[in-house]
């Protein structure tokens, strides 16, 4: 805890400090989430859930958001006016996993390690595509996991986890992907 | 090529058989050339759109999920394919995101997403195609091919097209050198024959069939009509020299039948001057002692012997010249007609000088005629003018002549008595007379001398009358 604390008040020096750095971070923030809002949308079009994920024909497709909303109204934007397999789709924020009955991808903006293992273990069987930015993730059991490498987007992706909940991932997508498994403990 | 009419019926039929065979070749290799021309085009666009479709449909997750070292690689399979030489893609705003080959000049492609579809340019296949995941528009490729396969399709073409048109050129000439003999040969070998016929005339030479088609028919019936021509020439010279034969026969039979004639007439005239003579004699002698014996009904008597003697012995003399004209050959030699015409005029007008008489002599042409009979042409004919106008208070005789023809006509016209022209083909006969003795006396052998003279000579004679109008006497001679 200290150590994470430690790194915190360092960072929040630095910040202050170089002031032009925070901004150019800042502006690289904003853009990180409106690349990842459009990967979230993307997703959708890459990976394929069973029948039984959507309650009934007509009901909504969900892209949850779980924690704090870090997309403003980017994700808004971009899924106006969009499906899956013909439902339409739609933002929704959860604060609790127990709220999740129809949900196909989830955004999980938690970052305590715990909490997102027993979030994990909850999920299963929900037929829901997780996706985080949180370091790990995808080894922990998560699905996707969304991170920068050489200011660039990169995906990490745990391809048991997506089977084991019976969804169907594009070959193209795993292409782009650095496909992991989870980390036995 | 129809129009050289001097070209062998051989050429002819090689130059049209490798006329027709060269049109449907050309045409066959047009027909095919077109075709897959087209067909090629066809398969180029077909091509570059299952490029793009390829291309296209490995590139959403790279255009996605902004991987533009994906899309590169994706893009870089396009090296299996030489004839595109340039793709790029475009993200969903039009923004290029990544382009093949990656040297390529980006200038030189489209700045912002087109229509979509391909289409040929004047040097290159090019076009759009969208970038799609299920129904969501990710961005846009486009794709350019140049055309050197469809150049280098065309040049291939038009090698073998040559090649085969060559080929064909050459297959033809050869094949139709030697199949047209099989119709050419029996017309050439008719067209000798005919020719090598017409210009010897030997019809006894048959043609060679060499076929059974419509020349073989030709050539029987030209044989055909070869035989009948020979046969026909034949007979038409057998029946020449028969009809020579009989001809010389005829003349030969004419010709002792006039001989013989000639001499009766000859023999009869001459044995009968002498006892006509001795009867005219005998009564002169017989008149000249006893006439102061008789009285003056037996002088009358004697008298009317007298004269008939007389006259039997100017008829005898007459028959005597006319039977000897046949029996002469003419001697020509030139001679002056004025001459000889005013001779006769003068010598017969002494006889008769105290006639009321205008008479017209015409200059005359000269005439190549045997003097003695001519002489007496004009005797008889001048002594007819005289003696038929004798009646007449005013006598008119002109002799004039004229050249027509080739021969020269020469003309007695009076104003005497004249004749009736019903009677013409009697005027000419021996013993015809148109007048009665008491009226004009004569023979009626005068004429017939006259005509058998200038007949000798080759000559016409005939006359033109009315009664109580006068008559007009013409006689041609030939000039030479």
């Amino acid at each position: 805890m200290s150590l994470l604390k430690k790194i915190a008040y360092s960072r929040l020096s630095i910040l202050l400090v170089f002031c032009n750095v925070f901004f150019t971070t800042a502006q690289i923030s904003t853009r990180e989430y409106q690349v990842k809002a459009a990967f979230l949308f993307n997703f959708s079009q890459f990976v394929e859930w069973p029948a039984q994920s959507f309650s009934n024909p007509e009901s909504r497709a969900v892209i949850g958001i779980l924690g704090k909303d870090p997309f403003d109204s980017n994700l808004e934007e971009i899924i106006v006016g969009e499906t899956i397999n013909k439902h339409p789709l739609v933002i929704q924020h959860f604060k609790n996993v127990d709220e999740i009955t129809n949900c196909q991808i989830l955004f999980i903006n938690i970052s305590d390690k715990n909490q997102l293992r027993l979030l994990i273990e909850k999920l299963k069987g929900k037929n829901i595509l997780t996706i985080s930015d949180v370091n790990g993730f995808a080894k922990m059991g998560g699905m996707v996991r969304l991170y920068i490498k050489d200011d660039k987007i990169n995906i990490q992706i745990n391809l048991d986890a997506i089977k084991e909940e019976n969804l169907g991932i594009s070959s193209k997508l795993l292409k782009l992907a650095e496909i992991v498994k989870t980390d036995k403990k | 090529m129809m129009a050289n009419k001097n070209i062998s019926i051989r050429n002819k039929l090689m130059r049209i058989i490798m006329l027709i065979s060269g049109i449907v070749v050309l045409m066959t290799c047009l027909v095919f050339f077109l075709n897959d021309f087209y067909s090629f085009r066809e398969s180029t666009l077909q091509n570059i759109s299952t490029y793009g479709q390829i291309i296209s449909n490995n590139s959403t997750a790279a255009l996605a999920f902004e991987s533009k070292e994906d899309a590169q690689e994706i893009l870089s399979a396009l090296k299996a394919e030489q004839h595109i030489v340039a793709a790029s893609i475009y993200d969903a705003y039009g923004k290029l995101f990544c382009v093949y080959p990656t040297n390529y000049n980006i200038n030189q492609l489209p700045t912002t997403p087109g229509v979509v579809g391909y289409h040929f340019t004047n040097t290159a296949v090019e076009g759009f195609q969208p970038i799609v995941q299920g129904s969501k528009r990710l961005g846009t490729l486009y794709l350019k091919s140049d055309l050197n396969a469809l150049y280098d399709r065309f040049k291939l073409y038009v090698i073998i097209m040559g090649l085969i048109l060559c080929f064909s050129f050459v297959l033809t000439f050869v094949l139709s050198k030697f199949l047209q003999r099989g119709v050419s040969a029996p017309i050439l070998a008719l067209a000798e024959t005919a020719k090598a016929i017409s210009e010897e005339k030997d019809y006894s030479v048959k043609a060679v069939k060499l076929s059974n088609d419509e020349v073989g028919s030709l050539t029987d019936a030209f044989n055909q009509m070869l035989t009948e021509i020979h046969e026909q020439t034949e007979k038409l010279n057998e029946f020449n020299q028969t009809l020579e034969q009989r001809v010389k026969d005829r003349t030969n039979e004419l010709e002792a039948a006039n001989k013989e004639l000639e001499s009766f007439s000859y023999s009869v005239s001459h044995d009968l001057r002498a006892p006509a003579r001795a009867i005219h004699s005998y009564a002169n002698v017989f008149l000249e002692d006893y006439g102061n014996k008789m009285d003056d009904e037996a002088k009358r008597l004697i008298n009317v012997i007298l004269k008939n003697g007389k006259k039997m012995g100017s008829l005898i003399d007459d028959l005597l010249a006319f039977s000897q004209l046949g029996r002469k050959e003419l001697i020509k030699t030139t001679l002056s007609m004025n001459e000889i015409a005013s001779n006769v005029w003068n010598e017969l007008y002494k006889i008769e000088s105290n006639r009321n008489i205008t008479f017209d002599l015409e200059d005359l042409p000269d005439a190549h005629a045997e003097k003695t009979t001519i002489q007496q042409v004009w005797v008889n004919l001048i002594s007819n003018a005289l003696k038929y106008t004798r009646h007449n208070p005013k006598t008119y005789i002109k002799i004039y002549a004229q050249e027509k023809n080739g021969e020269i006509i020469y003309c007695v016209k009076d104003n005497g008595s004249g004749f009736d022209m019903k009677y013409y083909n009697k005027l000419f006969g021996v013993f015809q007379r148109l007048h009665s003795q008491e009226e004009f006396e004569g023979t009626g052998v005068g004429l017939a001398i006259v005509e058998r003279i200038i007949g000798k000579h080759g000559g016409k004679i005939w006359a033109e009358s009315a009664v109580d109008k006068g008559a007009t006497f013409y006689f041609s001679l030939p000039i030479n």
